[in-house]
């Protein structure tokens, strides 16, 4: 359905309301390309920064950014997991496997899904330290609350290559490589903090 | 003889046309409904540890989230601060949008507060999303802006069970709508493949055909049991190759009217297989959702769901 133009109306305003007229697909064209820059990686995307540099503010401010690049360019080829263990004032201590996923049943690796993305791809990593004593004091919080009186937190990541070769007797829940630990947050609780 | 400026032209107008044409609400209603129960169940799946990712007793307290995230962002915590009464209103917007997207109630004020609790826990902790949270983000969004109201409506259903006498001679509320909505998600959807398989085509493993068998040997993300013959090298090339071909197959394939159910059915058959061998929550359950975008209803008009006396359509049938 064409609006008619009034007589009087300029080739400018034409123009201009031809333009406005079409916003619902320069909208689409303009989410499009704005959603397809943010996601491709830059080395494939020459314009990815001038278009990124527009889109960031409205893709941010509206919850519109995303990513799709999960096991890209390459799946980890490491099995890995976090740990948490913590020593009592008493001498007894107390591990737990945050996100050792295979010993979880169907409905708990399920519904923690979303520990394994946090404690496998943020916690366990050095660039993301910042996370590691929030979340030893959590932890305190949490044991002290269950009746334990820990003064000692440590989180291990635990990790063990996978076999290049791909065979049914290689699958994690089978597979007999060892494991190899590295305590990479260590806190001494003290006596009072938190009381 | 035609320059190339007159086919540019003619693409320009067919998209234009393609945007702008109204629409029959029908998938965008399907899309709105199963989006808003795979929401509810992913707040379901939520809700027990939302004061641990969330609270500021949890993982990120108020004074290291400030510091790890930059930039303005929408949601909840710009009224509340960082107070852990935002949980309890997270909680109610999520199950308030969730039901009143599944059900079809004020639809487009549930897609909004569907799209508040998401974009809120989003944003208060970025390190527990996953891509099933970018489709119901996105999908919420631009619900907010698409008519729906009339059609897959409780609602709807319940006033026409006991009122059909009554609303003889009102206008039907479910009118061919405008497009752009769904035109919208539908390039979202191929935008997510085609990024996905261009991210996976530059890696060695998907280029030498192992990256399927190592993700399956990963201890992290396994699910169900599965047959030995598909932990082979054979089998790991070919479901390899095909995930990169069907990744970037889809966008262009879908495009074509006589090719779309068998590339859908595919892509159902290709998620139905991640969602058994993968422990990747809901992803693969909230991508059909999209898929409900790209079909076209049995009968040529809305009217089957309309209430039964009035015109049904008042425009132009979608193309």
């Amino acid at each position: 359905m064409k609006t008619p133009l009034p007589a009087t109306v300029t080739p400018p305003a034409a123009l201009l309301q031809g333009i406005l007229r079409r916003w619902p697909t320069i909208l689409v064209v303009g989410y499009a390309v704005a959603a397809f820059s943010w996601t491709m990686p830059a080395s494939l995307f020459p314009p990815k920064p001038v278009i990124d540099r527009m889109a960031v503010g409205p893709l941010l401010l509206l919850g519109l950014w995303q990513s799709w690049d999960m096991f890209s360019p390459d799946p980890r080829t490491i099995d890995i997991c976090v740990e948490l263990r913590c020593t009592n004032r008493d001498g007894t201590g107390d591990r737990r496997m945050l996100s050792d996923m295979v010993a979880m049943g169907y409905y708990e690796r399920w519904q923690k899904d979303r520990w394994r993305k946090y404690f496998n791809d943020h916690l366990r990593l050095d660039d993301e330290h910042a996370l590691w004593q929030p979340f030893a004091e959590y932890a305190t919080r949490r044991l002290r609350e269950e009746g334990h009186d820990p003064v000692a937190i440590e989180l291990v990541r635990w990790w063990r290559p996978c076999d290049p070769a791909i065979r049914p007797d290689l699958r994690a829940d089978v597979r007999q490589t060892p494991w190899q630990n590295h305590v990479f947050h260590r806190w001494g609780v003290p006596r009072e903090w938190g009381r | 003889m035609t320059s190339p400026w007159a086919g540019i032209l003619r693409a320009v107008a067919a998209l234009d046309h393609w945007v702008r044409d109204p629409v029959d609400p029908r998938p965008l209603a399907w899309f709105r409904s199963w989006l808003g129960l795979l929401s509810l169940v992913n707040l379901w799946l939520l809700w027990p540890d939302m004061p641990m990712w969330l609270g500021n007793d949890g993982v990120l307290p108020a004074a290291v989230h400030r510091d790890l995230v930059g930039g303005t962002r929408i949601s909840i915590f710009m009224i509340t601060g960082y107070s852990d009464a935002a949980i309890g209103i997270i909680r109610g917007l999520g199950i308030a949008g969730g039901l009143g997207l599944w059900l079809g109630i004020f639809p487009r004020c549930a897609a909004f507060c569907a799209w508040l609790a998401v974009v809120s826990y989003s944003y208060r902790n970025m390190d527990i999303l996953h891509s099933g949270d970018n489709l119901i983000r996105i999908g919420s969004f631009f619900l907010i802006f698409a008519r729906t109201g009339g059609v897959f409506s409780l609602p709807q259903s319940v006033r026409r069970l006991f009122f059909s006498q009554t609303s003889s001679g009102r206008q039907p509320p479910d009118s061919f709508v405008p497009a752009w909505p769904q035109r919208i998600l539908q390039v979202q959807l191929c935008i997510l493949y085609l990024v996905a398989g261009i991210w996976k085509a530059t890696g060695p493993t998907w280029r030498n055909g192992t990256a399927v068998g190592m993700v399956l040997q990963l201890g992290e993300f396994q699910r169900f049991p599965i047959p030995d013959f598909l932990l082979t090298p054979v089998i790991s090339q070919v479901m390899t190759y095909g995930t990169l071909a069907f990744e970037l197959g889809f966008p262009l394939l879908v495009w074509i009217p006589s090719l779309r159910i068998p590339v859908l059915l595919a892509g159902l058959a290709f998620h139905a297989g991640l969602d058994w061998v993968m422990n990747v929550q809901l992803f693969q359950w909230l991508i059909t959702a999209y898929y409900l975008l790209w079909l076209k209803p049995a009968s040529s008009s809305p009217a089957s769901f309309a209430p039964r006396s009035g015109p049904a359509c008042s425009a132009r049938p979608a193309r």
